[in-house]
């Protein structure tokens, strides 16, 4: 990697390890080997959201031709939200596309992400079920991005329903990754989930 | 006072012992002195003497004495106690040396005093394009009469700004060159020369965005405080050092992602994006290397063609650029490829993308042919389907590209845009999952 790159990333690193978000313990971000090519973000679900109480991890990638092109960076942890795609974890950010500016850090990177999480935008959809939900019924978007969080980010549980439902799918042979998509895109309907997965 | 001559002249010749014994400094230095009546002579000068020792030198040469002349550099009267080494005079360069009007002119402030009062950085930070160079070089401020381009004229009032240095007609001078049209009263015009070779008459392209880095500004990208550094004329003037400039024009170019203004040409703006702050002169751009400069000047002209309504010549190592008549879509490029204006492939009457079946679909029609010229016809279109089908244009920047082997996946060399060779769109997982080869 260009010189110029991994010594920005040096400075951003330190930058974000001394900033009051990691003191709050809202952001993290750590090294992956010494190449300062790849990182490894973390970002705290935002109160109020359905994302609160879980702990997101990022997988962040420094291009050569940084800071001139964005990170690319993408949700490891699994995660239901109108512009990130509950699939592969890619995003759906400008600033990590054509509005990126070489004056942008990791931390601005970090703290947008933490405010898209606050604030989708399902207009400019990454995912066109869980946009289509929230559109359709926020209600149901927010208990099912709520049971992801406890499923896959580690926040707390209270729906006992959703629970019993994925178990039932797991009980007749489904993996329980496909169970949890599947009822989310239909908004928890057993009956259409299941036809859906064996048709 | 002769002793004091003769402890000089001695200082001086040993001086020059002192010199002669260290090969990184010039014993002498030869310049050339040009009178206002057009006399031009070559005389070496010691850097270590000033401009009365100089006049003492050269006014009998002109037959004047040393009391009767005034030297002038770059618009300026030099001051007697100048010291040559201290002011920027390059081997080879000219200085002119006219006689004083006696009318008792207000004593000038010299070139040197304004030097003096002047951070040092600034005096020696001017940066150009130099052709002869290729590159980003130092480069010195020189002025001449706008009217007879004589170097013998002192201006009125020194600049203070790019603006004044940029603009014509904005500061007057006295040029002293006999004969002048204008003269005695003159515009002075500004001019720069590269630092970095002897040459009588190059003129050096000045780069008014790269500055001394006088008050520390970290570079926006790497963050580290350099000099000089490049400022850029949004509201925030974001500074970028001359390093990571380089890179950002070199990875730009790379993607074949620079802006083509109207107004500026093929430029690039602020790295953080702010609004209008292009950079207008385009030499700013010779921070690339010989080899990219040379493919920024090429997608510059292409570009260009492109923008006024203009096609580019479609075979491979052409690339000419055409401006078609309207309402024609056959273009013949002087290479001799003759093709279709809207598609690019190689000329045909009728609509574009019918000729594949009108080709394949064999024989149609009820008319006789000569069956030697029908077996010549199926050669032509035999070696035609396979120059269509072997060569195809990027999407992105049209440039014919030719597929080996069996990979979709096609990676155009030019402006390096991924592309599907089935669809002639942007490379998508899709391509991948329905026909990544065949
Ligand atoms: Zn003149
Ligand atoms: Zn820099
Ligand atoms: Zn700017
Ligand atoms: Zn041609």
């Amino acid at each position: 990697m260009a010189n110029i790159a991994a010594q920005r990333i040096k400075r951003e690193f330190k930058e974000v390890i001394k900033s009051e978000e990691v003191a709050k313990c809202a952001i993290r971000l750590e090294l992956i080997g010494d190449s300062f090519t790849e990182l490894r973000g973390e970002i705290g679900g935002p109160p109020d959201t359905p994302y609160e109480g879980g702990l997101f991890v990022l997988e962040i990638k420094i291009p050569e031709t940084y800071p001139f092109n964005p990170p690319k960076v993408r949700f490891v942890t699994k995660i239901w939200h109108p512009n990130i795609s509950s699939v592969t974890g890619a995003i759906c950010l400008d600033i990590l596309k054509d509005q990126w500016a070489a004056a942008m850090t990791l931390r601005t990177v970090l703290l947008s992400l933490q405010a898209l999480m606050a604030s989708p935008e399902p207009d400019d959809p990454q995912d066109a079920v869980v946009a289509k939900q929230f559109k359709e019924n926020e209600e149901m978007f927010r208990l099912t991005a709520r049971y992801w969080t406890s499923e896959y980010a580690g926040g707390p549980n209270e729906n006992q329903d959703f629970q019993r439902k994925v178990q039932r799918l797991i009980d007749m042979g489904i993996e329980s990754d496909r169970a949890c998509v599947a009822l989310s895109a239909y908004n928890w309907d057993l009956e259409r989930a299941t036809e859906q997965l064996f048709s | 006072m002769f002793i004091l001559d003769l402890i000089l002249s001695l200082w001086r010749s040993l001086a020059g012992l002192v010199w002669f014994s260290n090969q990184n400094f010039p014993k002498s230095l030869s310049v050339y002195i040009r009178s206002n009546d057009g006399k031009k002579l070559s005389v070496d000068l010691d850097p270590k003497w000033d401009i009365k020792s100089v006049k003492e030198i050269v006014g009998p040469k002109l037959g004047l004495e040393a009391e009767e002349i005034k030297i002038i550099l770059a618009g300026k009267e030099l001051d007697d106690s100048t010291i040559i080494e201290e002011i920027d005079l390059g081997e080879q360069s000219t200085v002119y040396c006219v006689p004083l009007d006696h009318k008792g002119k207000t004593k000038q402030k010299s070139v040197n005093k304004i030097l003096v009062n002047l951070p040092e950085e600034e005096v020696i930070t001017f940066h150009v394009a130099c052709s002869h160079c290729h590159g980003i070089k130092h480069g010195k401020l020189r002025v001449r009469c706008a009217e007879c381009k004589s170097g013998a004229i002192t201006v009125d009032r020194d600049p203070a700004s790019w603006s004044d240095v940029l603009n014509p007609s904005l500061i007057s001078g006295h040029c002293e060159e006999q004969g002048c049209a204008a003269g005695p009263v003159a515009w002075c015009e500004f001019y720069f020369r590269c630092k970095e070779h002897v040459s009588a008459d190059d003129i050096a392209i000045p780069l008014p965005l790269i500055h001394a880095n006088l008050r520390s500004i970290p570079c926006l990208a790497c963050n580290d405080v350099r000099d000089p550094v490049v400022v850029f004329e949004c509201s925030d003037r974001h500074t970028i050092c001359l390093e990571c400039f380089g890179r950002y024009a070199s990875i730009r170019l790379r993607e074949r992602s620079f802006v083509f203004s109207r107004q500026y040409g093929y430029t690039l703006a602020c790295p953080a994006g702010c609004e209008g702050s292009f950079i207008t002169e385009p030499h700013h751009f010779r921070i690339l290397l010989q080899t990219e400069y040379e493919l920024y000047q090429r997608f510059a002209a292409e570009e260009c063609v492109l923008q006024g309504g203009g096609v580019l010549c479609p075979r491979p190592g052409c690339g000419a650029g055409i401006f078609p008549d309207d309402d024609c879509n056959r273009v013949a490029c002087q290479c001799g490829y003759v093709f279709c204006k809207r598609c690019l492939e190689g000329f045909h009457i009728g609509e574009c993308g019918e000729r594949d079946s009108a080709a394949e679909g064999g024989t149609s029609g009820g008319y006789s042919v000569d069956p030697a010229r029908a077996a010549q016809a199926r050669w032509d279109e035999a070696s035609k389907r396979t120059i269509k089908v072997s060569t195809k244009p990027c999407p992105k920047c049209r440039i014919p590209t030719e597929r080996d082997g069996g990979c979709m996946h096609m990676l155009c060399a030019r402006c390096t845009f991924e592309w599907c060779w089935v669809c002639q769109t942007e490379w998508t997982r899709d391509c991948m999952g329905s026909h990544w080869f065949g």
